[in-house]
């Protein structure tokens, strides 16, 4: 007979003989911890008797509060053009221009998405690369901003729903970088342009076929209106 | 019998069984073989004379891993109880004269107790610890729609099977990519309350809020390091949409990737070492790993399976779960070292529980996404239904 046999064979013996004419022994009784024992962690937020958890706005003002590691530069630190994945060490510490100097607005400077409606860039699908199609759009748009010295851009970046959600506020950002780089690359003043992703959270088109799909695959130009508008 | 004699032959029963128990030879251990190729069978477990709620909660807490719960004498295991009001349970078992073990509780709330109760039943039945009293946080598209007509999004806390859920922000704004500080009562998350996607930590148990890093670009997909000392995170500051690891109050970054495609969704591997994630660096999305000291990024061999994204590390360090997204959203899981990548479910975005057996991730399209919970070893899948509206990327306490 096997081990397991020979010791619920024992067990069942010495139980036999003890539960015999004795009373039963008592259940165990395990206490949970109540309001103000200190326990781990989650249970002590469950025993609060939690009204709305309201964040406070401690430290987080909105705007141009905050502009940590920004010093201006509008020179672009290239990313590496070559492809194939990186292998030298990084543990070295970065130096302090970044590459996305443009300015964070705060609501200062009123917001136009009408102006350049007409230039949202379309992207194939999982690729930031501006097509040759869209070539003339931006121009357009370079041309605006050459001409309203006073106007700084935000380049918003959307996706289609086919990827996943933070997969998709990277291609975004990657998309709104690529437009704002062409923009660089056309005469206007990388300080003047700054980039947000909304990864797919922002359909126009909230259909799932092929067409919603290539709608949403956009960037889109918002204006930041300044004092004298020369046009 | 007097109580005297009584004691007496309980203390002579129990000299005898210590005495066999020396003299035998130590049994096996049983090792519960928790991903195996096969899909494994359930356990079924009868639940005898509780009041309906308690056997709803035991009856969701049970079968979510890996227990069917059966009708009259059907089960291995039987739990008798009640709940006069506080819980109470007998687990029996079939065969056997003594029961598993006899409990009641006290404290806390009558669900919680039926929780605890669950725990104790998994405990001793399969060896590992349970997790009904664990808690998830997730975001939900609120319906609200923001000044651009957006989508408005808020994060929330709520037991794992979806009860006392608690709104975590209520900015009506975007806030989405929750994640927890492990040990602690604290998430970090990404919102655009600034008008800028930006990564703030949370205090929950004051409501204070702090940013973490609001650099220009993006900065999201936060990742608290086991220890819950440094955050990986992506962020755009330099161009490109790269992985970056910070103390956890954001001081101190450090770049670890810089490819010429672009990184997303970083995990960390649960001895803290090494950081898994997406990269597009050679073309269609695949999983890389990078020491989180820094060094070289490899790529995780995934038998050929492509377009993989949202890695999450299995706590016990043995497995990646991640969304394979080529069409339909699909959980696949390897073997962490890589190997032969298999598929579980459709969904996306897993988050392993702390047992290392339970996964929560999300299904369904937009606008209607929910969370559901993946038994991996007998890959049944069981909705969060408690939790309603359209809600998608969850994080589980560890």
């Amino acid at each position: 007979m096997n081990q397991l046999t020979k010791i619920g064979l024992t067990l069942l013996t010495a139980v036999a003989l003890c539960s015999v004419g004795c009373k039963k022994k008592p259940s165990n009784i395990t206490p949970l911890p109540g309001a103000g024992q200190s326990s781990a962690p989650t249970t002590s937020f469950a025993s609060d008797p939690i009204r709305t958890a309201r964040p406070t706005n401690t430290g987080v003002p909105p705007g141009n509060a905050f502009q940590p590691g920004n010093d201006g530069g509008s020179r672009t630190v290239p990313f590496d053009p070559t492809g194939g994945t990186q292998k030298s060490d990084l543990s070295a510490p970065l130096s302090g221009t970044d590459a996305n100097p443009g300015p964070r607005p705060g609501g200062d400077k009123p917001e136009d998405r009408l102006t350049l409606q007409g230039d949202t860039v379309y992207f194939e699908y999982d690729k930031s690369a501006i097509k040759s199609s869209e070539y003339a759009k931006v121009a357009a748009v370079a041309e605006y901003l050459k001409s309203n010295p006073g106007d700084d851009l935000v380049v918003e970046g959307h996706c289609d729903e086919r990827g996943t959600e933070e997969y998709n506020r990277a291609l975004g950002e990657r998309r709104a970088l690529a437009v704002r780089e062409r923009l660089v690359n056309l005469g206007v003043p990388a300080s003047r342009v700054t980039t947000i992703s909304y990864g797919k959270d922002r359909p126009v088109d909230v259909a799932h076929t092929e067409d919603a799909f290539s709608k949403n695959r956009r960037g889109e130009f918002v204006l930041l209106k300044g004092g004298t508008a020369t046009k | 019998m007097s109580s005297v004699r009584c004691r007496s032959w309980y203390l002579r029963s129990m000299a005898a069984v210590l005495a066999a128990l020396v003299l035998l030879p130590p049994a096996v251990a049983e090792e519960t073989i928790l991903i195996d190729a096969k899909t494994q069978g359930t356990i079924p477990i009868r639940l005898v004379g509780f009041p309906r709620e308690v056997e709803d909660t035991l009856t969701f807490d049970l079968s979510v891993v890996g227990f069917e719960i059966v009708g009259p004498g059907k089960g291995q295991y039987e739990v008798r109880g009640g709940a006069d009001p506080e819980v109470r349970g007998v687990l029996l078992e079939a065969g056997l004269n003594q029961p598993r073990f006899s409990r009641a509780y006290t404290g806390g709330s009558s669900r919680s107790q039926a929780h605890a109760l669950a725990d104790d039943i998994v405990k001793e039945i399969t060896k590992h610890p349970g997790i009904a009293r664990t808690r998830i946080a997730y975001r939900c598209i609120s319906g609200a729609r923001g000044s651009h007509n957006q989508l408005l999004s808020e994060i929330y806390v709520a037991d794992y099977d979806g009860a006392n859920a608690v709104p975590i922000t209520q900015d009506r704004s975007v806030a989405v990519a929750p994640t927890w500080v492990p040990g602690r009562l604290q998430l970090l998350y990404t919102s655009y309350l600034s008008g800028y996607p930006d990564i703030y930590s949370q205090d929950l148990t004051t409501s204070a809020r702090l940013p973490v890093a609001h650099f220009n670009g993006l900065n999201t997909s936060a990742a608290v390091s086991p220890n819950g000392t440094h955050v990986a995170m992506i962020l755009s500051r330099t161009g490109n949409p790269s992985l970056w690891v910070a103390n956890l109050d954001g001081s101190n970054p450090r770049q670890l990737t810089r490819t010429s495609g672009y990184e997303a969704s970083p995990c960390w591997s649960p001895d803290g070492r090494t950081i898994c994630f997406t990269s597009t660096a050679e073309g269609k999305a695949a999983l890389f790993t990078v020491p989180a000291a820094g060094g070289a990024m490899t790529k995780l061999k995934t038998g050929g399976i492509l377009n993989c994204t949202e890695p999450d590390w299995s706590p016990d360090g043995k497995w990646i779960a991640f969304t394979r997204a080529s069409g339909e959203f699909k959980i696949y899981i390897v073997p962490a070292s890589g190997g032969t990548a298999e598929e579980y479910s459709a969904g996306e975005d897993p988050c392993w529980a702390p047992n290392s057996r339970t996964i929560i991730f999300t299904r369904g399209r937009d606008p209607s996404r929910r969370l559901s919970l993946l038994d991996v070893p007998t890959r049944r899948v069981k909705d969060v239904t408690r939790i309603s509206g359209s809600c998608s990327q969850p994080s589980w306490t560890k």
